[in-house]
């Protein structure tokens, strides 16, 4: 199940967008990211920053760090410090505590995300090679009628060994995933990730 | 251009920090800069940092006044609607992120189960897996089962006759369903008989030809490849 390749990236003219769809998505994907640089000048040099921008529907979105209001305020005071007490100190130092832990768990989340993503390429990499040597694998589409009825077939036999397996595993021992949960649910990957725990099949976090 | 990931954290080293703080900061007003003009909008970003007394500022200290003044004239529900302060904005990076997580853990999870499926279709035996594989193993076999139903209601109904025909035969052809080899220890304990002939999976075997498909004879030589082996640990081929 290949993703489709997007178009990635091109370059484009500055100048404004004649497309209103486009027009559109771009604000929305650019805003996006010029809020994300901020928010990481923000981090890796401790700035202060604000940001106010306009949508082409005139609805604003804003971005400050400490707050856009501060930012505003200080900007129309035209005050180059910020007001500084041991108590503005401790507040800041909190946040400051905060935002680490926030980053910190970020960037674990995104790394088992490219974690992931490279999984995934290989195991499209290892399907795409083992389709070239077999042919049942191919996609359905592409097999010929008595292909597939053979194919159907077999499959159906396999799902009879698989239950009547099943149901050997489930007397033989007290399993602690009790009943078969066995519908035709969709597949639902568990929400847990567990930190740098790379998932396998032994797992007990399932389809279901 | 660098292309090495930063950490996301205070750079401590001074100069480190200078340096990464000027190109960041330069690359951030480009992409304000950007924005407006690409979608005709009015923005305003203000920068405090340690190196300047004044702030910087796009896209200059007027700029910004109109822009903060047509903020200010908005009702308060208008402004602090969108409006996202660091800890704000890192949460919902961090929601986004969780999202792409457990679609992508789900995605690989297919892969894997269709993998199992297909080693499974050509003898590899079902020992190792858990009922939680197992689960997902059948789900799957009805999904693409019901799948290959739907295609072969597709194709019959614009095949001609004589194919119907012909895959009819083939049907009959096929013996009664024959028992899986590499389930023989397990079935055997059901007092099912374990079949030394070909087992059913073995016509997958043949290479396709093309416009041989209706040719499956039974008397062509068996591909060597080890079944009724004991089944190789999965963890073999899963990623460790």
């Amino acid at each position: 199940m290949a993703k489709k390749p997007s178009l990635g990236r091109q370059k484009i003219a500055i100048s404004k967008i004649p497309k209103k769809n486009h027009l559109q998505v771009t604000f929305s994907k650019r805003r996006s990211g010029l809020f994300k640089k901020a928010s990481e000048l923000c981090t890796l040099c401790g700035v202060d920053i604000g940001i106010i921008v306009f949508s082409p529907a005139s609805k604003v979105f804003s971005f400050g760090h400490p707050e856009v209001e501060f930012i505003i305020d200080r900007f129309l005071a035209q005050d180059p410090a910020p007001p500084d007490s041991g108590e503005c100190r401790l507040i800041e130092a909190h946040r400051n505590a905060n935002l680490r832990d926030l980053n910190g768990i970020l960037t674990q989340v995104l790394e088992e995300l490219e974690v992931e993503r490279k999984r995934g390429e290989a195991l499209d990499e290892m399907r795409r090679e083992s389709q070239r040597q077999c042919w049942w694998e191919a996609p359905i589409d592409e097999l010929g009628l008595c292909e597939l009825e053979q194919l159907g077939g077999s499959m159906e036999e396999l799902k009879k060994n698989v239950m009547r397996w099943i149901n050997e595993l489930m007397v033989d021992s007290c399993s602690p995933n009790g009943e078969i949960a066995y519908e035709s649910k969709p597949l639902e990957a568990n929400g847990a990730y567990n930190l740098g725990h790379v998932y396998n099949l032994h797992d007990q976090n399932g389809l279901f | 251009m660098t292309r090495k990931k930063a950490a996301l954290a205070y750079i401590a080293n001074d100069a480190s920090r200078k340096a990464t703080f000027k190109k960041r900061k330069n690359g951030l007003m480009k992409k304000v800069s950007e924005l407006s003009t690409l979608c005709g909008i009015e923005a305003c970003a203000i920068v405090y940092s340690q190196y300047q007394a004044e702030p910087e500022v796009w896209p200059s200290t007027l700029g910004a006044r109109r822009a903060i003044a047509r903020f200010k004239n908005m009702s308060e529900m208008d402004q602090s609607r969108r409006m996202v302060n660091q800890q704000e904005f890192i949460r919902q990076r961090i929601v986004k992120a969780e999202e792409q997580l457990k679609k992508q853990l789900h995605e690989n999870r297919e892969r894997e189960i269709v993998q199992v499926m297909y080693r499974a279709l050509v003898g590899e035996g079902l020992q190792g897996l858990t009922i939680v594989d197992l689960n997902d193993l059948g789900w799957m076999l009805d999904k693409t089962g019901k799948e290959i139903e739907e295609r072969i209601k597709e194709l019959k109904k614009s095949a001609p006759s004589s194919e119907q025909a012909a895959s009819a035969e083939l049907q009959a052809d096929k013996a009664a369903p024959e028992n899986h080899a590499a389930l023989n220890d397990v079935v055997a304990v059901e007092g099912l008989e374990a079949t030394q002939n070909q087992p059913w999976y073995m016509d997958l075997l043949k290479p396709r030809n093309e416009g041989d498909a209706l040719n499956l004879s039974r008397n062509d030589p068996m591909p060597s490849y080890p079944y009724g082996n004991p089944a190789p640990s999965w963890s073999d081929f899963y990623f460790p």
